[in-house]
């Protein structure tokens, strides 16, 4: 029982994580830090404007791939602990 | 790929919308606020001889003048536009620009070519021009060059 809500809370850590990073991109990058970024350069864009465009979708994809591989750590802390 | 993995896939779908919708959202709040931004004249401006663009970012505004009719076009389309000619006293006479064919054309009969018909000239003007969500405006001279 215990062993379960250690597992959940770890799993809500990692969903948060994903999600804070998710908004700081998408949100922060794309939006609200937009005009400071775009006084940055990044092979001939404007960064905020990459961000927005093409730079939030790879964190996306990245997220993504982390996330599965923090839960398959987490999966198999949690099988060695149960065995 | 682990179930995880295909959970993840899953989701990020719907959180692409709810970004797209939340960026949206933002966006026309932003929008919403009146701003005020300042126009600058791209080189030197002479209205009379059709060579006067007034730049902020990619917003430009072209001012001519031509038979007495001074025009003003712009990239994006305007809500209204007004052209003050100011004197040297600092007196200001306002000419409401009237909408020509589409809200990039505005124009309205003024003083200014019988101010600045020859060459040297020089007389301020001041530009209002209204978007949504923003006021355009500018202050600068116009001088004719030939």
């Amino acid at each position: 029982m215990e062993n379960k809500e250690t597992y959940w809370s770890e799993n809500i850590r990692i969903i948060s994580i994903c999600l804070a990073i998710w908004f700081v991109v998408s949100f922060g990058f794309g939006l609200i830090l937009v005009e400071p970024l775009n006084a940055i350069h990044l092979g001939g864009y404007k960064l905020g404007f990459w961000f927005a465009q093409q730079g939030a979708i790879y964190a996306f994809l990245v997220l993504i791939f982390w996330y599965g591989h923090k839960m398959n750590e987490l999966d198999k802390k949690y099988d060695e602990g149960n065995k | 790929m682990n179930k995880h993995m295909k959970v993840a896939f899953m989701v990020a779908p719907f959180l692409a919308i709810l970004g797209y919708v939340g960026a949206d959202f933002y966006n026309e709040n932003q929008a919403a606020k009146t701003k005020i931004i300042q126009l600058v004249p791209e080189g030197h401006c002479d209205i009379i001889n059709q060579s006067c663009v007034l730049k902020s970012g990619e917003f430009k505004v072209n001012v001519s003048d031509e038979g007495g009719v001074t025009e003003v076009n712009s990239t994006f389309p305007l809500d209204s536009a007004t052209l003050f000619l100011v004197d040297k006293d600092n007196n200001m006479t306002a000419y409401p620009l009237g909408m020509q064919k589409s809200p990039y054309y505005w124009r309205s009969n003024t003083q200014l070519r019988s101010l600045v018909s020859n060459k040297g000239d020089s007389y301020k003007l001041r530009l209002i021009a209204k978007i949504k969500g923003g006021q355009y405006i500018s202050e600068f001279y116009t001088q004719t060059t030939k």
